[in-house]
């Protein structure tokens, strides 16, 4: 068994955490790991606090006003079905992207798939970069809002979210972003960049746990309560809290998540976002350059990363020829220690429009722990791969 | 926009009709024979399954029925001992689609379907 694990699947949660999240999580869980504002006894307030405080630095690290719009949940898919669910009526039409993941178009292919509403999907180019125009042609009358990935889990690629939100603006469309690869490694100022609602995870860049991620609403965008229960506040009536948060919160928070994250953000801000773009931006390209010249690996996207690394995220998608991109996780794991991410990343028109959909892609993505050995380990892994099988 | 579906279809194999899926696994494992798998194989390109090959399959199988689970990498390393790269090459459709399909192991379709 080979000892040392090398994590190349930061993308789809960020391992290891840093050093003080998980003891900071039991140590506070441990003191006040009781049900935030609900009752009047100290330690309810205390927790209480500790969500607050969250709320806060929340929405002053996505550059909103109101902390109370921050809302908790599990996770992006679940931040994203909260706020579709409660902005759509039927009749309405909305846009996405190819480059989605599931999280936004299954979402939506269940509600087109129920008469609910009607959508379409805005390409993406040879670099994997969606054109705000061409969201701008997909917009009618009845757009209920455009919903779509800050930064493809498959291309690394950052879409030109202040240009489309533009668009949208000019014609009444409130943009909401899945910020799931994005935050935590490019700035994200919802009012400077004209967002409506942003959906993110806790367990990726942010360097929390899995369990806990949220939606982050602007003023003046109105989303209805799709789900009901206990609140902590108004209970003597049946209708559910239409105060923000608790509109779109229901039930018990998941309050040793929430320390999780605020200990994770903590990480990133003290690293700084744009630190951390920089250095895994460097490491990326490092990897790209090393597996560029092999003829047997193909890769997708990140074509521009080294010119415009602004534009990306560290995450690169390969396959190698001759070879199923399963059994390439598989040898890279078992041989060489490698921990990566294959199939198509529940982003199956990305690879539909790739060529890819049937096998899927070998997919590295890096993390604020990777390193260059660790890179070029994975550079001289695929190459015996690609060179033993090819040969 | 189309569900995708996964498929399956009967084929005589060995004598014996049996439902595949489309990327040719046994649709139902109990379903596998040693005459199935050397017909599988022979539709690869090997003209027999060796000593070797079926020292692989036989491990894959015995680790299945006990475990209800395909080995993870570092046990199918360990139990075959091989590496996961002698593996690929000692199969011409390699692990996945070469030794786990010819040992009837469920298809590993992971973020696939």
């Amino acid at each position: 068994m080979t000892e040392r694990i090398v994590y190349l699947d930061n993308a789809a949660t960020t391992f290891p955490k840093p050093p003080g999240v998980l003891q900071g999580m039991v140590e506070t869980y441990a003191r006040i790991g009781v049900s935030p504002g609900r009752g009047n006894h100290d330690l309810a307030t205390q927790a209480g606090d500790l969500v607050d405080a969250t709320r806060a630095r929340v929405a002053r690290f996505f550059g909103a006003p109101d902390p109370t719009r921050v809302i908790f949940g599990a996770n992006a898919t679940d931040a994203l079905n909260t706020v579709i669910g409660g902005l759509v009526r039927p009749g309405d039409h909305v846009v996405a992207t190819r480059l989605d993941h599931n999280s936004v178009l299954r979402p939506l292919h269940h509600l087109a798939g129920t008469g609910v509403i009607t959508w379409d999907l805005a390409p993406f180019d040879d670099g994997g970069f969606v054109d705000p125009d061409a969201v701008a042609a997909l917009l009618r009358p009845n757009t209920r809002a455009v919903v779509m990935t800050h930064a493809s889990n498959v291309l690394g690629t950052v879409q030109p979210v202040a240009e489309i939100a533009r668009r949208c603006a000019e014609r009444g469309v409130p943009l909401v972003v899945d910020a799931a690869q994005s935050a935590g490694l490019v700035p994200i100022d919802m009012a400077a960049l004209g967002i409506s609602a942003v959906a993110f995870t806790g367990h990726k860049s942010l360097y929390g746990p899995s369990g806990i991620g949220g939606l982050v609403v602007m003023p003046g965008l109105d989303v209805a309560t799709t789900r009901f229960g206990g609140t902590g506040m108004d209970s003597t009536s049946l209708t559910h809290s239409q105060s923000w948060p608790l509109r779109l919160e229901a039930g018990t928070l998941n309050l040793m998540g929430v320390i999780g994250l605020s200990l994770g953000m903590d990480f990133v801000e003290r690293q700084g976002v744009e630190a951390l773009h920089a250095r895994e931006m460097a490491l990326l390209a490092r990897l790209r350059d090393g597996l560029s010249g092999h003829p047997g690996i193909t890769l997708h996207g990140a074509r521009d990363a080294g010119a415009d690394p602004a534009r990306h995220v560290p995450v690169l998608s390969v396959n190698v020829a001759g070879i199923h991109p399963q059994d390439v996780g598989a040898i890279l794991d078992g041989d060489f220690g490698i921990a990566v991410r294959v199939g198509v990343h529940c982003a199956p028109l990305v690879h539909r429009d790739l060529g890819t959909a049937d096998r899927g892609a070998v997919r590295f993505s890096l993390g604020a722990f990777t390193t260059a050995e660790e890179i070029d380990l994975a550079i001289a892994a695929m190459h015996v791969i690609a060179g033993t099988v090819s040969s | 926009m189309a569900e995708p579906v996964r498929s399956r279809a009967l084929r005589t194999v060995a004598g014996r009709a049996v439902y595949f899926d489309d990327e040719g696994f046994f649709w139902d494992p109990d379903d596998w024979t040693e005459a199935a798998a050397e017909e599988l194989a022979r539709e690869s390109g090997m003209t027999r399954l060796d000593d070797l090959r079926w020292r692989v399959i036989r491990f894959l199988r015995s680790y299945y029925l006990y475990h209800g689970r395909a080995p993870l990498n570092r046990e199918l390393k360990a139990g075959t001992e091989l590496s996961l790269l002698e593996l690929e090459r000692l199969f011409p459709d390699g692990i996945k689609l070469g030794a786990r399909r010819l040992a009837g192991l469920p298809n590993p379709r992971t973020c696939l379907d």
